[in-house]
């Protein structure tokens, strides 16, 4: 009995071996840049860009409040909140708009026969296979006031002045909704297409309506998948830098810009690290909800 | 109750069927696997559309009904059971869905849970159930709304032999203790005579027998009935003469039998009859009309087959029981005499 158990020991680490590259890998581009930028949110700016070696806690201080110029007493400023919060918003509005448009359709996928669903992953993925800056460019061309819509829209008459839609709050969450409705999608369809449909009949054969069957059997059951997707879009939309850098017009800063800028023209690395920071606390405090809340529940795999 | 045709296309998997069944029956729908049973099921349970016909239920067409409007509920062959509820959850399900309050609801479950024998077993995730309990979940869950009819698809098919024998039991007591019309859906014949009080036998989308377990095994309308339910024996023959409600047929091995005929059958020309195996007698007098010899013997407890072939090359199974009093089937390659009684053999419509 112990020779066994030494061999299924013997076992497990040379497994745990071959998971080492992976682990050195992200040790290394992964774990140590952040530790870097970690401790830069906590050092001075120098003048022209990178830290001085000096602890300081100012980036954060000036993330809540203004350092007066002249006797450095401290005012609070909502600047940055509110470019915080307003990042936030078109995050969670970003994920609604996705999952009201993507459940639909990945119900619609996974209630193809089975031969054709793969042809409707493959569709959803195409725009994947072209650059993020070259599609976002792309949705430039349609709704810019030269664009595709506004110049069939004068043509048929029913405008005589073009539409604004580029560099407002509405192209910037086109372009957000665009880039990362796949996300949503795609984890969706999965759960859906695992989803047993004689629950569902199951469910109408107890009498529930189609909106309950909707609330009570297809979305607790296909919870996960919904949870992953809004995820996988919240995440990067609410840290997206290109697409409101140009559908927005760079008039309303988002983090990502902020965080941009700091690193740039700004020359505060610190105060960039810092809005790095706090950023990733964010997702982080998401991510970690998530968890909790698919730990807690049944699992049904 | 029923007059409904479906087709899939070109296919037409219900071919105008017509049935009737009674109030508080235990009707079964037998036949083998792709006879149309299933779809005529999910018609009765609004899950299909009727490509013409009418399905009515206490005189009422319920054809144009949702599944949700209908007093129908289903057992459904793999369960169905919701597993993100609760036993409890899944049981009240359908009363929740019908508006009922959370007082009126508990005491039902609770009267389910006894009824299908899982007290106490509320509050336990029906994933982590065996299948035998979630297999009473599942009726209770369609029992708890208190359906008009209770559709059941091969139910018991998932289960391993003892278990299905006895929930055979259970389910005959449920349907007297509830009174509901029960509809239950079989490949198996052995299930569909142990609990019906009237069977369909489907082949083909057609229905073509309905009667009692009795009157299909003794009387089965044709060759597909009396080979499904049960071993028979068939042997060729020609009607010598005619009387009345009996045949006396001759044989292809030469011997004259006496057989039960129906009446509208032709009265002249070549029939097949029908015997049940354990209807057959062995005798051990050699000089017997009927010749045969012994090719296998195969013993089961209680009885024993005895596999012949008559002197015309045709196979005969003969059922005897196995007694204490000394007597033993015949050795294998004995020639034997076979008697077949008056009465029990049967004229069959081709």
């Amino acid at each position: 009995m112990a020779e066994i158990k030494d061999m299924q020991r013997l076992d497990d680490a040379r497994r745990r071996l071959l998971t080492l590259p992976a682990v050195l890998f992200i040790l290394a581009f992964a774990a140590l840049p952040l530790l870097v930028v970690l401790a830069y949110s906590f050092m001075k700016p120098a003048t022209y860009g990178g830290v001085e070696w000096q602890l300081s806690a100012d980036a954060y201080v000036g993330f809540l409040f203004q350092k007066d110029i002249f006797d450095d007493s401290l005012t609070f400023s909502s600047e940055y909140l509110l470019i915080f919060a307003r990042t936030f918003l078109f995050g969670i509005a970003t994920t609604v708009v996705c999952l009201l448009i993507g459940f639909p359709t990945a119900y619609y996928m996974a209630t193809r026969p089975p031969q054709t669903r793969n042809w409707w992953v493959l569709l959803i993925t195409i725009p994947f296979w072209s650059n993020l800056l070259v599609r976002t460019i792309a949705v430039m061309f349609i709704i810019r006031d030269e664009g595709l819509i506004n110049t069939v829209l004068l043509s048929l008459g029913v405008v005589d002045q073009p539409v604004t839609m580029i560099f407002t709050d509405f192209a910037i969450l086109l372009g957000l909704f665009y880039s990362f409705l796949p996300f949503m999608i795609l984890p969706v369809y999965a759960s859906l297409e695992k989803l047993d449909f004689r629950l569902v009949e199951a469910g109408y054969d107890l009498y529930a309506s189609r909106f309950q069957v909707l609330t009570r059997i297809i979305i607790p059951l296909t919870w996960p998948g919904i949870a992953t997707g809004s995820l996988l879009v919240f995440i990067p939309s609410f840290g997206a830098y290109v697409t409101p850098l140009l559908l927005g017009g760079g008039r309303h800063l988002m983090i990502g810009d902020l965080i941009a800028l700091q690193f740039g023209s700004s020359r505060n690395w610190p105060l960039g690290s810092a809005f790095s920071m706090i950023l990733m606390a964010f997702v982080m405090l998401a991510l970690f909800f998530q968890i909790r809340k698919n730990a807690g529940g049944v699992s049904h795999g | 109750m029923l007059n409904v045709k479906k087709e899939f296309g070109h296919f037409q998997a219900v071919d105008h069927v017509t049935l009737n069944i009674e109030p508080n029956e235990f009707f079964t729908l037998l036949g083998p696997s792709g006879c149309g049973k299933t779809t005529l099921l999910r018609m009765m349970a609004g899950f299909e559309t009727p490509t013409s016909g009418e399905i009515l239920l206490d005189k009422r067409s319920i054809a144009g009904l949702l599944p949700n409007e209908r007093p129908i509920n289903t057992v459904f062959q793999n369960y169905a059971l919701f597993p993100h509820m609760t036993v409890a959850e899944n049981i009240g399900f359908g009363l929740k869905m019908l508006g009922r309050s959370r007082a009126e609801i508990a005491p039902i479950v609770e009267e389910m849970l006894r009824l299908v024998r899982l007290e106490g077993a509320g509050d336990r995730p029906v994933t982590k159930l065996s299948g035998g309990q979630q297999q009473r979940v599942a009726l209770a869950r369609a029992l708890a709304p208190r359906p008009k009819v209770l559709l059941l698809d091969e139910p018991l098919s998932a289960l391993d032999l003892k278990l299905r024998q006895s929930m055979q039991i259970e389910l005959k007591r449920l349907q007297a203790e509830t009174g509901i019309t029960f509809v239950f859906v079989t490949h198996d014949q052995e299930e569909a005579l142990t609990m019906s009080d009237r069977i369909a036998v489907m082949s083909k989308g057609r229905v073509l027998q309905v009667g009692s377990a009795r009157d299909i095994y003794e009387h089965p309308a044709d060759r597909f009935v009396a080979g499904f339910i049960g071993e028979t024996n068939f042997l060729e023959g020609a009607i010598v003469e005619a009387k009345g409600k009996v045949a006396r047929v001759r044989l292809k091995s030469g011997a004259d039998v006496a057989a039960a005929m129906a009446e509208g059958l032709p009265t002249t020309g070549d029939v097949t009859i029908v015997v049940r195996p354990e209807h057959l007698q062995i005798a051990a007098d050699k000089d017997a009309a009927l010749c045969a010899t012994v090719e296998t013997v195969v013993y089961f407890g209680t009885d024993s087959h005895v596999h012949l072939r008559l002197a015309d090359g045709s196979p005969v199974i003969v059922r005897q029981q196995n007694r204490r009093d000394g007597t033993r089937p015949p050795d294998v390659g004995a020639e034997v005499g076979l008697s077949i009684p008056d009465g029990v053999a049967q004229v069959l419509k081709d």
